[in-house]
């Protein structure tokens, strides 16, 4: 079986869960939806695999149960200590040893040591280490903290971090908000469960019919990146961050819907990212559990640490106290920022594309803040008039596109030849070819393109009002139907999909 | 301390660190009452109101807490300790 939720397998195996789901006794879904995600495991391929998550639940459970245990604050940072130790450590040999020694190696002939000094490790990765190691992290530390209640059955733990749906793509959860749905009896919802469905359609339409359409366009350019550029560049870079987009927010409609379904609420992961009107705004609409982690248990912590607290006050003294406060901050975001970009991968184009370009972003938009201030302010520009906040959002997406450019490259130099390529102005008016049709998609295939990107972005429109389904809900009936089925059949039969097309793989299960 | 004391400081704290002598806090203000109040700001806020009050909020209390009658209690409690 295909790991992928769009595979026809998949939804076999899907249906005959829900199915079984609502069929056996309430106590015990729990126990049912922890051999799922374990028969998940195992029908996709990862057989022996499937230890590393479970090492990685006993490691935290063995540390709950030591913190919870004692008062003693010795002991209960040692624990900490030893659970954080062994599972990033599991995580970096799983996925960052083979950066660490390519970094190593590319640094070693820089001073003539020809030939790999080191050798890469081969090691295969279970699926979705990077988000059960955080969501087990986190945890963790909350109980640490003590603002989460350690668990005390070893199995509910395991369910926690292998729920089958999140493994692929997340979101990353916190159990404090999280947590204790798990375990409770789900009742038989109609319309939790239809409007759980009706999610995963849209979820489907997402990711089966703009993202594997996007993708014609992104492979044709960024696998051939010698022989394009100009507007051919740019074309196929707005692609990717749609086809990014809508195949990873579309594959949170199916995880969310799907969890919807058994009765279990997963927090959000987008808001609308691209109408962002500032970097920082993007990222809090962006993946937003790994901003809320990345904040919550690298960023506040490390500003909490004595030597960021002594280099704070240092630096206030030189600087004055805003200036001082500012610099103590950007320091402690260069830091959160690496640790974004190679959460995404051991390579230096996510370190770059995903982690310290919009380090730069933010530091830039921090320190001209005040300049840009007095220029509106010159200029009699009202900052918060429509045509304003248009330029920012198109000024905040041009930005975030120069990341992708990066995230979708095969490598830095790649991405630095692909940006130098499409800023050659002289070919910016027409594509590579003479037609926007001959970068993938021919003209049936880009208005069918296009048609969706106008449903999606209406659709976007007005869920910044509100829940859209819920507004459906209140319609009449011979017009719910028709709308929904309406984008199943649209779905059906403009998506990608089906056993004899190889559908892209959900871009962020690698990671 | 009272709690009406409490916030008589905290709004002096808030002005200070959002530089906006309007500002007025009360318990159920969160961060989406007051426009500059992000994640970089937040840590900063939380800094000053320990220098102010002489306290120590705790990793969890930073990360816990949903508005600022949250923080008015938990100043109280370690004031009152």
């Amino acid at each position: 079986m295909q790991a992928t939720f769009t595979s026809f397998y998949f939804l076999c195996f899907y249906t005959c869960i829900l199915f079984l789901y609502y069929l056996i006794p309430k106590k015990t879904q729990w126990v049912f939806l922890l051999l799922t995600s374990i028969a998940y495991y195992l029908l996709t391929g990862n057989g022996a695999l499937i230890l590393y998550p479970f090492a990685g639940c006993g490691v935290a459970y063995a540390g709950m149960r030591v913190m919870a245990g004692t008062e003693d604050g010795r002991k209960r940072r040692a624990a900490l200590v030893g659970v954080v130790a062994a599972l990033v450590g599991i995580l970096f040999l799983l996925k960052y040893v083979n950066f660490v020694i390519q970094t190593a190696n590319g640094i070693a002939g820089l001073f003539g040591i020809e030939g790999e000094a080191l050798r890469g490790l081969k090691l295969a990765a279970p699926l979705g280490v990077s988000f059960y190691t955080f969501t087990l992290l986190g945890y963790v530390i909350d109980v640490y903290n003590k603002i989460a209640e350690p668990q005390k059955n070893f199995f509910r733990l395991a369910l926690y971090g292998m729920y089958f749906p999140t493994v692929l793509s997340g979101p990353i959860l916190r159990y404090r908000e999280d947590g204790a749905q798990f375990f409770k009896p789900h009742p038989f919802d109609y319309r939790e469960v239809t409007f759980g469905l009706q999610r995963m359609v849209w979820g489907f339409f997402k990711t089966l019919v703009i993202s594997e359409r996007m993708n014609l366009v992104v492979n044709t350019v960024y696998d051939n990146d010698m022989s394009y550029g100009g507007l051919s560049v740019w074309i196929a870079t707005v692609c990717f961050a749609f086809q990014l987009y809508t195949n990873f927010s579309g594959s949170m409609d199916i995880v969310l819907g799907m969890s919807q379904t058994f009765g279990l609420k997963l927090p959000e992961n987008f808001e609308t990212p691209f109408f962002s009107k500032t970097i920082p705004e993007y990222w809090r609409r962006w993946h937003i559990s790994l901003g809320i982690w990345m904040k919550e248990y690298v960023f506040y912590p490390l500003l909490r640490t004595q030597a960021f607290t002594a280099l704070g006050k240092k630096l206030r003294g030189r600087f004055g106290k805003k200036r001082g406060k500012q610099l103590a901050t950007f320091s402690a975001m260069f830091l959160l920022w690496f640790t974004v970009g190679i959460w995404h991968g051991g390579d230096w184009k996510f370190v770059i594309g995903s982690g310290l370009l919009h380090w730069a972003y933010i530091v830039c938009g921090e320190l001209l803040a005040p300049v840009y201030g007095k220029f509106m302010e010159k200029c009699h520009i009202n900052p918060k008039s429509g045509w304003v906040d248009g330029l920012r959002i198109l000024r905040t997406f041009f930005l975030a596109n120069l990341g992708f450019v990066f995230f979708r490259a095969e490598s830095v130099p790649a991405a630095v030849r692909l940006l130098k390529a499409g800023a050659c102005f002289w070919k910016l008016g027409v594509p590579d070819g003479g037609s926007v049709f001959s970068l993938g998609l021919d003209v049936i295939e880009a208005v069918i393109a296009v048609v969706s990107l106008l449903i999606l972005l209406t659709v976007s429109l007005l869920q910044r009002k509100g829940s859209v389904r819920e507004r459906i809900e209140k319609k009449k009936l011979p017009v719910r139907f028709a709308l929904w089925y309406a984008l199943l059949f649209y779905t059906i039969l403009l998506g990608y999909y089906g056993p004899e097309y190889n559908a892209a793989e959900f871009i962020y299960q690698g990671f | 301390m009272t709690r009406e004391e409490v916030y008589a400081t905290l709004n002096g704290v808030f002005q200070d660190v959002f530089d906006d002598p309007s500002i007025e806090v009360e318990d159920g203000t969160t961060s989406a009452d007051i426009e500059d109040w992000d994640s970089l700001e937040h840590i900063n806020l939380i800094a000053a109101v320990e220098q102010e009050f002489g306290i120590k909020f705790s990793m969890g209390q930073v990360v816990a807490m949903k508005n600022v009658g949250e923080m008015a209690d938990i100043i109280l409690s370690q004031i009152g300790d």
